[in-house]
């Protein structure tokens, strides 16, 4: 090939391009040296806005529509309920409603507004907003899509004067009606031409701490400080979410003061930010239960068989065996690095109210008294060690999980082997939450991961085990949480529904969970705990919820955000601790060195071929 | 070289037609012989290239470690009840790699999930030069509204953004390494089909096939005794270069969520390490090795495959 | 999955496209060819976006209430809402009524319109990819052209083999490990976004802002793509510098420098042009995982959303959009390539 070497000449020939790469290249570092100077976070002096980080979905601000939790969580700031749940303990406190009555039948419900209180655009808070708001939630279905199950018990909603709010119900109610309903002024909303389309995401009219002032989708979400607020304003200007898909980055923009409360940290991470200077972690008692759940025999609402269940899954005795087989207490230590609280019901023990404290009731981890009941209900293990079913066939049973939660494939590798130990097989699916949601609703399942956040009134979380709770045979109507069914649950779900002495309610509730427990339709691991960190350099008095151990994020309330209270400005942010271990970088050393080699090697290689030709 | 090994005999030099009179059994000896011959030359022109070579050794032992995983380590030492070190624990003499957030060994991790992540690609990789070819010489090979048509599908598979395709693929298949091989595998042929195809219309041309033609020789004839023979070699070389690319596909579909987490892939073990916030625990025996890992094994695939290309297309050579 | 950086591609586009170039002989029936070709694969998008999502396993109501306080009749609203009541076939029909008018339907997740949910996105995408694709074929082409004007030079192995080790990382994790070593543990750059929130900043600050966010996803995606632009701007520049036109030109007395300027890069970039835009739907498909690591609020980004959801509406809008992008970027390369091809420009 004629080929002719480079002169002087054919140098100056490349230098358009050459420019324009070296451009490119300067271009990316150049920006570097620029930032210290230039546009941090820091030196725009916005150190009295809260940024929060977050990956959360949001779907809408409209409060009749949205089910996502961080915008619920928005709408807690923005609007005040009729009543609160307290950070104490999350028992019902005051809202816009200082006090409320309730009919010996547990009929009728009266509040009493506190006077003088004004929306964040200076017009009065009377009764006729929370009239109105509850009157759309009852009468259209769209504006019900969220909520419209808190309100399907209720008949009339009257205003006899400015403050006082009576609401009969249809059947009696002993948990407070006025509680988790976002209440939305009647002036701003009834001049919508629809309502129920309406997105809210800019200059709200609130009522509570902050109110909403602008959303960039998949950017950031703003808030500001509510002057108004009856109990008067916040400490700080206002609120920012900021979009973080990666929690690595969210962690870094922690260390670097991008950002000055994370949350979802991994026990990792957690680990990493603990002892840092200018930073707390908080460990916080979650409301969130996560869990086995077993088929026992999916049925639909009319009693008609549901699903492809395995048929050895209704025998109780194989649910406890699977019950004793699995070490929650060791896989707790492994998966969450211990960071949780073991859980005896499915009513975690934030809500000691309601919680099952009863320990004699309990049946630990047994693998001998598993495998002994298995023996005993006449299972008997075949040739490889897998016990067969009454047709004589090796039971194998699917465990379903999901794939988006790096939690569920791991608990999936420690219980395939345990239940191995007491002879049951397992084939583990990890899949999308979709198929899983729809699979465990259609009893298309053998056992799978199942989780829910319980809210302060064991109302709901009871009412979903009941008879009636479960769906017809498309899947449809009501949600069923084990697809479960048991007559005395039911008569102790509706004794305690109507049970207007909180003592007695509590024991009702605590029975029926004994109920549950025993016949194990699911089985409760842990109440994971909430791993959070924020800038305690900028930030104090971060309320939690409750009180004692709780969370400062997903609070059902305003609490952390509403105390927060800026630390001395003049005291700069302390520098964070670098980012990185040393062992990190050494990695990353070791990675940039392999790939210099590399070239190197195919560099020289190419060398030698020429050689050798 | 083991990428030679296909029913056909050795491709025919242009103009050495082999007659169909011939008696069949020194018809097979004669190409046994020719086959043999031209694999000695590839062989030759091969080692010339000593990055080929280098990319070619690394990888017969990389395959050897994954065959031979079960042997090297044993596969309880996946079993996380079975094991009690602790979690993300940094290396040691007895973990030479540390261990992930459970606790396993990522060596022993690493040397499992190459299996998976070689299958994934040599199976994805089968399956796009299957489908590129077949669709590639019957494109080329049948003119008219029939190959117009084909190449129409090709040109659009061509054109489509393949990891959108492979996302809408794997979630719409159930979850599992054989849904990742289909959605790379179906995404990633028509490269190939094209290249088959002007392949094809080339060997067509040339005037022993015009002679077999008029000799009688149906499609079938021509197809697999000329045609497919001469695509051989430019299909296998092109799709070296497609194993790497499916591997990273691989990893780049775990890290979407759209992976097999019950398996211990390299993309996997990468997918696991950013759910569980090792890069800023610090923890960089669990975020570099499953990368380094697929970047040498890529790098590797390239080179053989660059240097494979050169050896059968000579006018290739040097470029 | 972009295909590897292989000569054969171009050899294979080429002669493919010189076919046609022959073919042809007026600039419009080749064109209007073209276009029709366009239009088909846009057809089959439309239908292939539809009832691939369809045969998705689950029910997105059920989805979005699960672990939700909801009863019978919400669950029943939400489904008529989303227009899950209806058939198939007619869910079909009203799909490609709105598509007609640039209806993409409503994000179940986000409860809007489709097409403004892409539309809020689209922007930084195009800017994100945009300025990748000037500076990977800007790097790209002017290290293969050196490459191949000093082949088997230091600087040739050197840059080939770098080049090929950047294209076999794996774009998530390097993106990951800049964001750590440069935002988190250098704290030169921010980790996430495209502007920072609360800044409000106007004019040349916003720019700048704009800029600094810029800097690692973009490093991210060049590295790992301007492999391809080396290879084939140095596979075709080797070819030109030997064939008979070159000769005669150095024999006339030409310069190296005005050889090469005047006739080898220009020359040898024809096909590395036509590349360049076939390859924009690797960059597409880069962009999902690249916004991904880095929160770029742009379609790959909103891309991951909807496939987390999974929405099914907002994954086929995305889908549509990615897919007509990419082949509208195709049916420009080929009238390009015919507008370029010095064959045709002499005739």
């Amino acid at each position: 090939m004629a080929f002719t070497p480079p002169t002087a000449g054919g140098r100056l020939l490349s230098r358009p391009l050459a420019l324009l790469a070296s451009l490119a290249i300067a271009g990316g570092i150049c920006f570097a040296p620029m930032s210290p100077a230039s546009a941090t976070p820091e030196a725009s002096d916005t150190s009295k806005v809260i940024k929060v980080a977050t990956n959360a979905t949001i779907d809408t601000f409209n409060p009749f529509i949205s089910i996502y939790a961080t915008p619920t969580g928005i709408n807690r700031m923005v609007y005040e309920n009729l009543v609160q749940y307290s950070a104490e303990d999350s028992s019902d406190t005051e809202g816009l409603a200082e006090k409320w009555e309730t009919s010996s039948d547990g009929k009728t419900w009266t509040f009493h507004l506190r006077p003088g209180m004004k929306w964040s655009d200076g017009e009065p808070i009377t009764a006729k907003d929370p009239k109105w708001t509850y009157e759309q939630m009852m009468n259209n279905e769209v504006m019900g899509s969220a909520n419209g199950s808190l309100v399907s018990n209720f008949d009339t909603v009257e205003t006899p004067d400015d403050t006082t709010l009576v609401i009969t119900m249809k059947e009696p109610q002993a948990s407070n009606p006025g509680v988790e309903i976002p209440v939305v002024p009647e002036h701003v909303w009834s001049k919508l031409d629809d309502p129920g389309k309406h997105e809210n995401n800019k200059d709200v009219v609130g009522s509570g701490p902050y109110t909403l002032k602008s959303y960039k989708p998949s950017q950031s979400v703003e808030l500001t400080a509510n002057p108004n607020f009856w109990r008067g304003a916040p400490k700080v200007d206002g609120i920012q979410y900021i979009y973080y898909k990666n929690t690595d980055a969210q962690v870094q923009a922690l260390r670097a003061g991008e950002v000055d409360i994370v949350s979802k940290l991994t026990p990792a991470q957690f680990k990493a930010l603990e002892g840092q200077d200018g930073i707390t972690t908080n460990s916080g008692k979650g409301r969130r239960f996560t869990g086995l759940g077993l088929n026992s025999g999916a049925e639909s609402k009319d009693g008609k068989p549901m699903g492809d269940g395995h048929p050895v899954l209704k025998d109780v005795a194989v649910r406890t065996a699977i019950r004793q087989a699995i070490d929650t207490e060791t896989m707790m230590a492994k998966v969450l690095d211990g960071h949780g609280t073991l859980a005896t019901s499915f009513i975690p023990a934030v809500f000691p109210k309601w919680h099952l404290d009863d320990t004699s009731v309990l049946k630990g981890y047994d693998p001998e008294a598993a495998n002994k009941m298995l023996d005993e209900a006449g299972y008997k293990r075949g040739d490889d060690g897998i016990r067969l079913d009454k047709q004589g066939k090796p039971i194998k049973l699917r465990l379903l999980g999901t794939s988006d939660e790096p939690d569920e494939q791991q608990m999936a590798d420690f219980i395939g082997p345990w239940l191995k130990e007491v002879g049951i097989d397992t084939a583990v699916e990890m899949t999308d939450g979709d198929t899983v949601s729809v699979d465990s609703t259609m009893g298309n399942y053998d056992m799978y991961f199942t989780a829910w956040g319980v809210g302060a009134d064991p109302d709901f979380q009871l009412g979903i085990n009941t008879c009636d709770s479960r769906p017809d045979e498309k899947g449809e109507g009501a949600t069923s949480m084990d697809n479960w069914c048991d007559p005395e649950f039911d008569k102790l779900y509706n004794q305690q529904h109507a049970e207007l002495d909180p003592e007695k309610r509590s024991q009702l509730v605590k029975e029926a969970q004994k109920v549950h427990y025993a016949a194990t339709p699911s089985i409760d691991f842990w109440y994971k705990d909430s791993l959070e960190a924020y800038r305690s350099d900028r930030f104090t008095n971060l309320t939690k919820q409750p009180i004692e151990g709780g969370v400062i994020t997903e609070q059902s309330g305003y609490w952390s955000f509403y105390g927060a209270t800026p630390v001395d400005e003049t005291k700069t942010a302390a520098d964070a601790d670098s980012g990185m271990s040393v062992g990190l970088w050494i990695g990353v050393g070791i990675a940039v060195a392999a790939g210099i080699v590399g070239a190197v090697i195919f560099a020289r290689s190419r060398k030698t071929a020429d050689e050798r030709e | 070289m083991t990428t030679q090994r296909t029913e056909a005999p050795g491709s025919p030099a242009p103009g050495s037609p082999r007659s169909a009179a011939k008696p069949p059994h020194s018809a097979r000896s004669v190409a046994n012989a020719r086959r043999r011959q031209r694999l000695v030359e590839v062989w030759t022109e091969f080692r010339k290239s000593p990055s080929g070579l280098f990319g070619l050794i690394f990888l017969i032992i990389v395959i050897l470690l994954a065959i031979l995983a079960p042997v090297i380590a044993d596969r309880s030492l996946l079993d996380v009840t079975q094991i009690d070190n602790a979690a993300n624990e940094p290396p040691s003499m007895q973990n030479p790699l540390g261990t992930d957030p459970s606790g396993r060994s990522v060596l022993v991790m690493l040397l499992w999930g190459s299996r998976v992540s070689l299958m994934v690609g040599v199976a994805a990789t089968a399956m796009s030069m299957v489908i590129g070819t077949v669709v590639g010489m019957a494109a080329g090979h049948f003119g008219g509204l029939g190959g117009a048509l084909l190449m129409r599908v090709v040109d659009f598979f061509l054109v489509l953004p393949s990891l959108v395709l492979a996302i809408v693929l794997s979630s719409v298949l159930q979850r599992g390494v054989w849904t990742i091989v289909i959605a790379i595998g179906i995404t990633s042929w028509a490269g190939t089909a094209r290249v088959v195809r002007s392949q094809t219309l080339t060997i067509e041309s040339r005037s022993y096939i015009e002679r077999s033609l008029a000799l009688g020789a149906g499609h079938r004839h021509i197809i697999g005794r000329h045609v497919l023979p001469a695509v051989m070699p430019l299909v296998m070389a092109n799709t070296t270069l497609t194993v790497g690319a499916a591997i990273i596909a691989e990893s780049t579909l775990s890290f979407l969520g759209l992976g097999d987490t019950t398996q211990t892939s390299w993309g996997s073990m990468l997918k696991l390490s950013m759910d569980s916030g090792a890069a800023t625990g610090g923890y960089w025996w669990f975020v570099l090795p499953p990368g380094l890992a697929i970047v040498v094994v890529v790098l590797a695939f390239t080179l053989v495959g660059r240097a494979f290309e050169s050896v059968i297309n000579p006018t290739l050579r040097g470029r | 999955m972009s295909s590897a950086p292989g000569a054969q591609d171009v050899a294979a586009t080429e002669t493919d496209r010189t076919d046609d170039v022959r073919q042809g002989t007026s600039f419009w029936r080749y064109a209007g060819r073209k276009a029709g070709g366009a239009l088909v694969s846009l057809a089959m998008v439309v239908v292939l976006g539809f009832f691939a999502f369809r045969i998705l396993p689950g029910d997105p109501v059920l989805t979005l209430t699960r672990g939700k306080r909801v009863d019978a009749e919400q669950v029943a609203a939400l489904r008529r809402e989303f227009g899950l009541d209806e058939s198939l076939w007619n869910q079909f029909l009203i799909y490609l009524r709105n598509l007609s008018h640039g209806d993409l339907g409503d994000s179940y997740t986000f409860r809007r319109p489709v097409a403004d949910l892409i539309y809020d996105h689209l922007g930084p995408t195009l800017l994100l990819t945009g300025v990748s694709a000037v500076l990977a074929i800007a790097l790209g082409l002017w290290v293969g052209q050196k490459a191949a004007w000093r082949r088997e030079s230091f600087f040739d192995r050197a840059s080939t083999g770098t080049a090929l080790v950047l294209w076999s990382v794996p774009t998530f994790w390097l993106g990951l490990l800049l964001l750590l070593i440069f935002g988190g543990t250098l704290q030169i750059l921010p980790t996430a976004g495209m502007v920072t929130t609360g800044l409000d900043a106007t004019g040349i600050d916003y720019v700048v802002d704009v800029a600094r966010h810029l800097v690692l996803p973009v490093i991210t995606m060049v590295a790992v793509t301007y492999a391809q632009y080396v290879l084939v701007m140095r596979a075709s520049l080797i070819e030109e510098m030997t064939s008979d036109y070159l000769v005669t030109a150095r024999a006339k007395g030409l310069r190296e420098d005005l050889v090469r300027r005047r006739h080898a890069i220009p020359n040898a970039l024809l096909p590395t042009v036509t590349l360049v835009f076939m390859h924009i739907g690797g960059l597409i498909s880069g962009a999902v995982t690249v916004e991904t690591v880095f929160s770029w609020p742009g379609l790959g980004y909103l891309t991951f959303q909807a496939l987390t959801g999974p929405d099914l509406p907002l994954l086929q809008g995305t889908f549509v959009v990615f897919s007509f992008i990419v082949i509208v970027m195709n049916f420009i390369a080929d009238l390009l390539y015919r507008v370029l091809d010095p064959r045709v420009r002499a005739a």
